[in-house]
């Protein structure tokens, strides 16, 4: 199903691009020039455009195995991986890269089915930790604190 | 010449610079491994270190931390498909798979050895050649950068596998698409940002290669559950019986290759390793040996380029690359001017340099071969821990690179993309190149048009491009040429 809808979605990308491609604003000098911004992402455009046509055309030409498609139950825990992802990128301007990273893994072990409780309970720490070490003490990245947490 | 390396010799195996060589090795492999962290990033990170030496050494050791973060790189790309550097793209190709079938340890011993061989080509090429490739380079010009581009970009389809030709291809544009967001470099106008200042400079090449290979990779793991887990028992440390001979004229080649693109002020370690391993599909038999072969070419390829990319920066004073670019920032900053009179000012520095390289890729390899199956045990962990660390590695990475919260939802857009379109067959290697390649192009493609005032005909003015132009069209005829032998074949069994 996905392999039948994908070149459709590359058709609608395509589209999209080139509107926005052929929106590009260009300066009187540069519109007269062979090659100014808008053409290279045209070009890429019409291009895609033509590709997703041919790809539609022969939809049965492709033999790579297509990886195994799974039960809802897995598309599942991908959303809950996902939006653990989507919390961390929202937990580190509060909290700070370190406590944030801690969170995001102890969220993903549980998600991924991990019990084991010593893992759960070290494994976050320590990579922080671990990480908080290397780029902080030893490579003296610095790194911006959160707005609660230091 | 001999009298050079007899000094270049003194100076590199010196015992503390013999020293700084191994520091260097083993912090460049360190902060190579880390997703996102790459050969630039570790010499600039060991900056502050350099200047506590005198010159000599101070480079030495660059050239010891420049080796180990390619080095590195290799490593996360085959252990956990997290190439943190362009170059190492092509190693995971063939490396991660062989790691997922429990051949870490065979895989990175593989990259060891090619990377050794492709380095030592290389050193003794940049002795040998150094003045006269140089010369060659400078006459190099726009046009032919142009075509070259335009003839890894068209390998992509030539070289792709049965059936996949037409995803390649999309693959590839989708990526030159995605390397046009930004602000335009001629002309100054943005393009594909929306208004956003965080797209101002472009999406970032490791976001883009965390988003599709590591972040997408776990999530395929997420939904393939429990699969292909790497037996404990095949984690062989060492080569198979039988991979030196299948892999020799395979590194042959690709060092050739590799060395002879690195010198092209520009082209670099990426197009080395690209070109490699696309070559090398040429040369699959169907066997065992061929993931080997895969593996061995881009370590090989990149490793040489590497050396090759000293060329110009030592003969001429042209950084070939952004890593040669940073390590010309710390010569300038010892005082030393590289350029045709370094070899008279400073032979010492000059050829000291060129024989630690080669001294670095052995110590490197005498250093890592130890580590390789402790290393290698990464694989070996539950996916129920590889998995977040898988996701927690390559978000810090992308983080470090920007310190920006908008760059981690962005990657995750880009791992959804990259799964989705991994589940519909489309190999997402083409995508890489295509944006790597994608401002190079266009520059070139901008640069030869303004000398021509618009001409497209000084793209075939040169017998170089005119070579080069007409192994594009075999290129592109090559799939449709396939197709008909293999109709033809058809015909005649029915």
């Amino acid at each position: 199903m996905i392999r039948r809808l994908a070149p459709l979605g590359l058709v609608v990308f395509g589209l999209a691009y080139l509107w926005q491609a052929l929106s590009i604003p260009l300066d009187p000098w540069s519109a007269t020039e062979a090659v100014n911004a808008r053409t290279l992402p045209t070009v890429y455009a019409v291009v895609l455009l033509l590709l997703a046509a041919a790809l539609l055309a022969r939809p049965g030409a492709v033999n790579a195995p297509a990886t195994q498609m799974t039960g809802g139950r897995r598309w599942l825990t991908l959303a809950a991986h996902c939006a653990a992802i989507v919390c961390f990128g929202l937990l580190i301007p509060l909290f700070g890269l370190w406590v944030g990273i801690a969170a995001l893994l102890g969220a993903c072990l549980v998600i991924a089915g991990e019990r084991r409780i010593l893992v759960l309970a070290i494994a976050p720490l320590a990579i922080a930790g671990a990480a908080w070490f290397l780029l902080r003490v030893v490579l003296d990245i610095y790194v911006a604190p959160g707005r609660y947490l230091p | 010449m001999f009298e050079g390396i007899a000094t270049g010799l003194a100076t590199a195996l010196d015992p503390a610079n013999l020293a700084w060589v191994g520091v260097g090795c083993i912090a460049g492999t360190l902060i190579g491994m880390m997703p996102g962290l790459g050969p630039i990033t570790a010499i600039a990170l060991m900056i502050p270190v350099s200047y506590s030496l005198d010159p000599a050494a101070g480079l030495i050791m660059m050239a010891g931390v420049y080796y180990g973060a390619v080095f590195g790189g290799s490593t996360s790309s085959i252990l956990i498909n997290a190439p943190g550097v362009a170059s190492t793209v092509a190693t995971s190709f063939d490396g991660y798979p062989m790691a997922r079938r429990g051949q870490a340890g065979r895989a990175l011993a593989l990259a060891a050895f090619a990377s050794f061989a492709g380095g030592t080509f290389g050193a003794v090429a940049l002795l040998a050649f150094a003045n006269a490739l140089a010369v060659l380079a400078t006459n190099v010009g726009s046009p032919e950068y142009a075509l070259v581009l335009l003839f890894a970009l068209s390998a992509i389809a030539a070289f792709g596998e049965r059936g996949q030709v037409l995803r390649s291809l999309a693959a590839a544009v989708l990526g030159l698409m995605l390397g046009a967001v930004g602000t335009d470099q001629s002309a100054g106008v943005q393009r594909f940002t929306f208004g956003s200042l965080e797209l101002a400079d472009g999406v970032s090449f490791v976001l883009v290669a965390m988003a599709t290979f590591a972040l997408a990779e776990a999530f395929r793991m997420v939904l393939e559950g429990g699969g292909e887990t790497p037996e404990r028992g095949i984690a062989h440390p060492r080569l198979h019986p039988g991979d030196a001979k299948a892999i020799a004229p395979t590194v042959g080649r690709s060092s050739v290759l590799g060395f002879l693109v690195g010198v092209l002020p520009g082209a670099g370690a990426t197009l080395a390793s690209f070109f490699a391993y696309q070559l090398e599909q040429r040369f699959k038999c169907g066997d065992d040996a061929d993931r080997a072969r895969g593996v061995a070419a881009p370590e090989a390829a990149n490793n040489a380029a590497c050396t090759g990319s000293f060329v110009p920066l030592l003969t001429l004073g042209i950084p070939g690359s952004g890593t040669t670019a940073v390590l010309l920032g710390v010569m300038l900053s010892y005082g030393v001017q590289p350029g045709p009179q370094l070899l008279q000012s400073q032979p010492a520095m000059f050829w000291g340099v060129i024989v630690s390289m080669y001294v670095g890729n052995l110590v490197l390899l005498a250093l890592n071969l130890p580590l390789i199956p402790y290393i290698a045990r990464i694989v070996y962990l539950r996916r129920s821990v590889l998995v977040p660390l898988v996701i927690a590695f390559s978000l810090l990475g992308v983080y470090f690179t920007s310190l920006n919260t908008f760059d981690i939802h962005l990657m995750l857009g880009f791992a959804l993309a990259g799964l989705a379109l991994r589940l519909a067959g489309f190999p997402l290697a083409p995508l890489l190149l295509g944006f790597i390649l994608s401002g190079m192009l266009e520059d070139n493609l901008r640069r030869t048009l303004l000398l021509a005032d618009g001409d497209f005909a000084l793209l075939l003015e040169r017998p170089a491009s005119v070579a080069l132009a007409l192994a594009c069209v075999a290129v592109w005829l090559a799939p449709a040429v396939r197709f008909l032998r293999q109709r033809r074949r058809r015909g005649a069994a029915s």
